[in-house]
């Protein structure tokens, strides 16, 4: 096969969040098909080494301290949304009515 | 029409110090240029600001050797009250509420931002084509590509547009364009620049850098963007110096050529200019060895699982809620996502994020994911193999010469093989810079990319100044007044 199935490219939008048209499945099925081809060739590559490596990260604490500041940009950061309301970031209900 | 900005910056802070000339100056030569530019490598500019900033430091004694200086910032780089976008609709009309820290210690410095430059979206993609405003066009040729993702930063300082610029670099989006547009380029240390501020693709590998027209201005340029900063926990301040070792004997040096970096996968042009560098640094008693290190053809294997996966992570958080781009329509909060999402990213950040959260999923990220660190982990090793015996890694920057708007659209691999040379040093966090190392027969610039021990910037940049001095290339051709 040299393309995902509808249902494949539905399932990881969705794991994405994303909403496609019917042209954009059909787009991505191929497109994602030869991404995922070129993922797959890590399968055939012998490994020497069996450790994980997460992050080039030399620093050897990666804690600090667990102590609060007072936050100033209150007013910033809630008008930076479209859905303020008083104090609050007002959102839609999480299910249907 | 005055040219200070072809001068280097040790002339130009000789005539600000001698009061020849103003910042203002400076400001209004680089909005001239911009304006009468058509490569499209800025989204946002400040003028404004910028002639405020210019205006305010005329009463500052000239204290630094970048005082006054104009720079541009790639618009992944968060600016208070400066509209950042990241090249896409989901950012549209962002404007952040804070500054990065790269951006604080600009204005410790007393350089003058000029404005936001041109990228692909979310830095996803090696030829800017990805930008929710358009490709970025190559100033020595305009049908062809910038290279990318910061593609917009290397233009407008290959056109002589303004004298410096930053990017960021996750997998080659530094260097690419550099070499595409021929400008000096060097993606930092992982660590060595604070993450503060740039908007987050894959973590572990984003740095910001500068591309500036010359090795030592980036070497300056790089000592005033790095420094200790508490708010980026991968943050480390140590071994600076950078221009220490420019100018000092490059005899008895020990290089290593990857044989991957010489092998058919590089154009024949790239590869002869290569060869005679080679040969250059032989005869002035630089010792070179070629050597075999294993995996480096899986490069895009393993960034495509490491990368997308982060980056899948990492922009979950466009939720249209918070900020940003949102769908005012919807009847539930999981429409809310969905439609936000689906509208505001385009299609090279959908692929990468659907690609990122699939091989994050249930049983995939045994299979391919710790995989894929198994594999880091095996560049890593191979790496530190060579740097036991060789002072530096040198290579071809690209590939390929830059190439035609539009051509590579339908492959949605192109963008990740671009950068099979650059980004295994990414995976590693290893430092490495791109330099021009000459054109091709119809022009267009060649890069060579130099790549160093961990915190050792300085060696790259004493052998990239070497070279740059040897060479004494003409780079101005990009600029057309």
């Amino acid at each position: 096969m040299n393309k995902l199935t509808k249902e494949e490219v539905l399932h990881v939008a969705n794991l994405a969040r994303l909403d496609l048209s019917e042209e954009e499945i059909e787009k991505f099925s191929y497109q994602l098909k030869e991404i995922l081809d070129s993922i797959n060739k890590i399968n055939d590559v012998q490994i020497s080494t069996d450790e994980l490596f997460i992050a080039p990260w030399t620093n050897n604490t990666t804690l600090r301290e667990d102590n609060y500041k007072e936050y100033t940009m209150k007013e910033d950061i809630l008008n930076n949304s479209s859905y303020r309301f008083d104090n609050f970031i007002e959102v839609g209900g999480v299910f249907d009515e | 029409m005055s040219k200070y900005i072809d001068m280097p910056i040790s002339e130009i802070n000789k005539l600000l110090k001698n009061k020849t000339i103003k910042p203002i100056d400076l400001v209004n030569e680089c909005f001239s240029r911009i304006e009468k530019s058509d490569l499209n490598a800025f989204i946002t500019l400040d003028k404004e600001n910028a002639i405020k900033k210019a205006k305010e430091l005329e009463n500052l004694p000239v204290d630094n050797l970048l005082f006054g200086i104009p720079i541009a910032l790639k618009d992944n780089i968060v600016t208070k009250n400066l509209k950042t976008t990241c090249a896409s609709k989901m950012l549209e009309d962002f404007v952040p509420i804070y500054d990065s820290y790269v951006k604080e210690l600009i204005d410790k410095n007393n350089m003058i931002v000029i404005g936001k430059t041109n990228m692909d979206e979310f830095a996803m993609g090696s030829s800017n084509q990805t930008s929710f405003f358009g490709p970025v066009k190559n100033p020595w040729n305009k049908s062809l590509v910038s290279g990318g993702s910061s593609g917009g930063s290397a233009a407008c300082v290959s056109a002589h547009l303004v004298p410096f610029a930053l990017g960021s670099d996750t997998g080659g989006s530094i260097r690419q364009p550099s070499a595409f547009c021929g400008t000096v380029g060097m993606k930092p240390t992982y660590g060595r620049v604070s993450r503060y501020g740039l908007i987050a693709f894959a973590s572990s590998m984003d740095q910001i850098g500068p591309i500036t027209k010359n090795v030592y201005e980036n070497a300056v340029l790089l000592d005033a963007i790095s420094g200790k900063d508490e708010r980026d926990l991968t943050n480390i301040d140590k071994d600076k110096n950078f221009t220490s070792l420019i100018g000092s004997p490059v005899k008895g040096m020990k290089l290593a050529i990857p044989s991957f970096y010489i092998s058919d996968v590089i154009d024949k042009e790239i590869l002869n200019k290569f060869n005679e560098i080679k040969y250059m640094l032989i005869d002035m008693g630089i010792e070179i060895d070629i050597v075999d290190m294993k995996y480096l053809e899986n490069a895009v294997s393993l960034y495509q699982i490491i990368a997308l996966g982060e980056a899948s992570s990492n922009l979950a958080r466009f939720d249209g809620i918070k900020y940003g781009y949102s769908y005012k329509k919807a009847k539930n909060l999981e429409e809310l996502y969905k439609k936000t999402r689906s509208l505001g990213f385009g299609d090279e950040v959908k692929r990468r994020i659907m690609v990122g959260s699939f091989l994050l999923s249930g049983k995939n990220k045994n299979e391919y994911y710790d995989k894929a660190l198994m594999l880091r982990n095996a560049f890593n090793i191979e790496f530190d193999k060579v740097f036991k015996d060789y002072d530096l890694i040198i290579g071809p920057t690209t590939t390929t010469l830059p190439y035609e708007i539009g051509s590579s659209l339908n492959d949605p691999n192109k963008g990740f093989l671009d950068d099979i040379l650059t980004n295994p040093v990414n995976m590693v966090g290893l430092p490495a810079l791109s330099m021009p190392i000459g054109f091709s027969s119809n022009h267009l610039p060649i890069g060579m990319q130099i790549i160093g021990k961990k915190f050792d910037e300085k060696t790259i940049y004493k052998l990239a100044s070497f070279i740059e001095e040897k060479l004494n290339l003409d780079l101005g051709g990009a600029y057309n007044e």
